[in-house]
């Protein structure tokens, strides 16, 4: 792709436009295969998707970290066959939560919290949130907590590890010359 | 070797061969849910013996549901009560049925076999209970009482085509004798089969007599009395098992036949004798007698038991005194 | 290691630290939680068993899709057969505490431990009501 300064304003936007359609086809990508890998419970995974969710959050925006989460969760479920399944909703109970947190913390504290950091956060909420839906909706009993903890073990482990493939895609992605503007916008900050 | 060693070993492996041999018995706890409610079985013995012995016991249940089940299609029971014609059941129903009838007469039909008609117009066990008119239980009334079946041989004559038959009072008692039967037979010597609080007993619990509590029917979760008994069958019927409430007045599942509504002398009745088919006709038909009446017919049966009056008194049979321990 | 640390802004190790604090807080509290006495087991909420933990016992409990083995044996609660597809509850392996749980989501079960309930198993063995 080539860039010249008589371009009209609209071309960061197209490019915003197709990468954000590229990153969410890898985040749907990672998401279906991640299910097919062995795992100790049937709804723990690495949340590796995740990893693209940041990706947009810090090279665009709140706008764009949502778009993505929603529709790799959405076509994702749908290409898994688990659309409104309990599988389903427990995805997105934790999708919500994880990127409405990554959201607020990335707007509140833009210079302090780096991918790692919301990463971790948002692999906390998603924890969260798909506990909170585990007991409202399937298993009734206050003793369920009881696995929350090691959940929340888990969660930071896999935030952790997302959040620094986060941070090393970023790195990479702001060095290309596609992201010029975004580069410049970041350094700005 | 040198020939010591050599003793020793042989000493040695005779005493694991001996271990070995001998197993230790163990009380071995199984449940499961049959004929509408939980059925324990304990068996003390080693596991070798207990596990097929259980398994046996729970089969013959399963059995004995099919055969007199009312819900069961074309089981003994079933067929007596939607075929209008004479019936010809199985030997093993024909004597529960020829059983029940001796209890039905000498009580003078307060036990009853053919309320059927009567337990569905109330419904007390079904999602939707009523209170019938007069009407409705004149018409469920119609035909019952001890002389509303002839059996002879294994055919059962009805005196009117629309009665039901409802062995809810004997049959659940004739599969824990079955049952305690089919221990036996496995080489069990002691054990017990609780079918959701009616209950049988094979020996002691092997280290001492077993202990039963009695429910106390007004305080759940208190106990009203134990028992310390062997080698017998313990029945209770009381008011609070099964009943359903409208406009503040308890209905429950033991009907007076003469009446078409629930008994009212008892709030317990629990009857300590051999067979467990004996003691839950003779249990229900002592709750409907009330208290004179029906602890005399306990005499005349020779049973012994202890019932709470409905104002809460508590007789007890001379029989039974030296075993009851109050709380 | 090392790498990870330095790639975290001063914000970030806050949220690591307190994430694993809180983790590790809440596993102590759970271990100085008291054992278990009661088994409850539940279909489709509503309670079809209940036994003592202290006596070693088998039951069946029948769901909509089967029979589900329930194996309480020297103080611990396990499930050792199920109807199910994938047997996550056999996984789950055996409870004892207060507050722990099985579960067998497909054939609607929950089992779990209670703490009080004092049933007084010392003063009878059967009980007739």
């Amino acid at each position: 792709m080539t860039s010249s300064v008589a371009d009209p304003p609209t071309l960061p936007q197209a490019r915003r436009k197709v990468f954000l359609a590229l990153f969410t086809a890898l985040a749907i990508a990672l998401h279906t295969f991640e299910f097919l890998l062995p795992s100790p419970t049937p709804w723990f995974r690495l949340g590796m998707a995740n990893i693209l969710t940041l990706v947009a959050l810090f090279l665009f925006d709140g706008r764009a970290a949502w778009t993505l989460a929603l529709t790799r969760i959405g076509v994702g479920s749908l290409v898994l066959g688990q659309l409104l399944s309990p599988g389903f909703f427990l995805s997105l109970a934790g999708g919500v939560t994880a990127t409405a947190l990554m959201t607020l913390f990335h707007r509140l504290f833009p210079r302090r919290l780096g991918p790692i950091g919301i990463s971790t956060l948002g692999a906390f909420g998603h924890a969260l949130g798909q506990m909170t839906l585990a007991w409202w909706l399937l298993v009734r009993h206050p003793g369920i907590w009881n696995l929350f903890p090691y959940l929340l073990l888990a969660a930071l482990l896999t935030g952790v590890l997302n959040g620094l493939a986060a941070d090393l895609l970023l790195g990479m992605l702001r060095r290309h010359r596609a992201f010029a503007e975004e580069r410049a916008g970041a350094e700005l900050n | 070797m040198s020939t010591c060693l050599r003793k020793l070993s042989v000493l040695l492996l005779l005493l694991l061969a001996l271990t070995g041999c001998e197993e230790r018995s163990q009380r071995v706890s199984r449940s499961q849910l049959l004929m509408g409610t939980l059925v324990d079985i304990v068996v003390v013995a080693p596991s070798s013996v207990a596990e097929p012995a259980i398994d046996a016991a729970f089969a013959e249940m399963h059995r004995i549901e099919n055969l007199m089940s009312p819900h069961v299609e074309q089981s003994d029971v079933w067929r007596l009560s939607h075929q209008p014609g004479p019936v010809t059941v199985s030997a093993e129903t024909a004597e529960v049925l020829r059983r029940g009838q001796i209890v039905a007469s000498e009580s003078g039909g307060a036990f009853d076999m053919t309320l059927g008609r009567l337990k569905q117009l109330w419904g007390v066990e079904s999602a939707t209970p009523r209170v019938p008119s007069d009407e409705e239980i004149r018409t469920a009334l119609q035909g019952i009482g001890p002389d509303a079946l002839r059996l002879e041989g294994h055919t059962v004559y009805k005196r009117r085509p629309e009665l039901q038959v409802d062995l809810g009072g004997i049959a659940k008692g004739y599969a824990i004798d079955r049952a305690v039967a089919v221990l036996r037979q496995s080489g069990v010597r002691h054990a017990s089969v609780n079918a959701g609080g009616d209950l049988r007993l094979i020996g002691d619990r092997g280290d001492r007599p077993w202990r039963i509590g009695i429910q106390h029917p007004r305080q759940s979760g208190e106990l009203l009395a134990t028992l310390d008994l062997e080698d017998i069958a313990v029945v209770t019927s009381g008011d609070y098992e099964r009943f359903f409430e409208r406009d503040g007045v308890r209905y429950h599942h033991l009907f007076d036949p003469q009446t078409g509504r629930p008994a009212r002398g008892c709030q317990s009745v629990t009857v300590v004798t051999d067979e467990a088919m004996q003691a839950d006709a003779l249990a229900t038909a002592v709750f409907v007698l009330g208290p004179q009446r029906g602890m005399e017919f306990l005499r005349q049966n020779r049973a012994e038991g202890i019932l709470v009056t409905a104002s809460g008194e508590v007789l007890v049979t001379p029989g039974l005194q030296s075993r009851v321990h109050w709380p | 290691m090392k790498q990870f640390w330095a790639r975290m802004l001063p914000g970030d190790r806050v949220v690591v630290l307190s994430l694993l604090l809180v983790a590790v807080g809440l596993i102590l509290l759970q271990l100085g939680r008291a054992p278990g006495r009661t088994v409850v087991a539940e279909v489709d909420g509503k309670v079809v068993f209940t036994a003592p933990l202290a006596s070693d016992r088998q039951v069946s409990l029948p769901g909509p899709l089967g029979t589900t083995e329930l194996q309480i044996a020297q103080g611990q609660a396990r499930i050792i057969a199920s109807p199910c597809p994938n047997k996550v509850c056999i996984r789950m392996g055996a409870v004892s505490d207060r507050g722990e749980l099985l579960a067998c989501v497909p054939n609607r079960l929950l089992v779990r431990i209670e703490g009080g309930d004092d049933h007084e198993e010392s003063s009878y063995d059967l009980l007739s009501r």
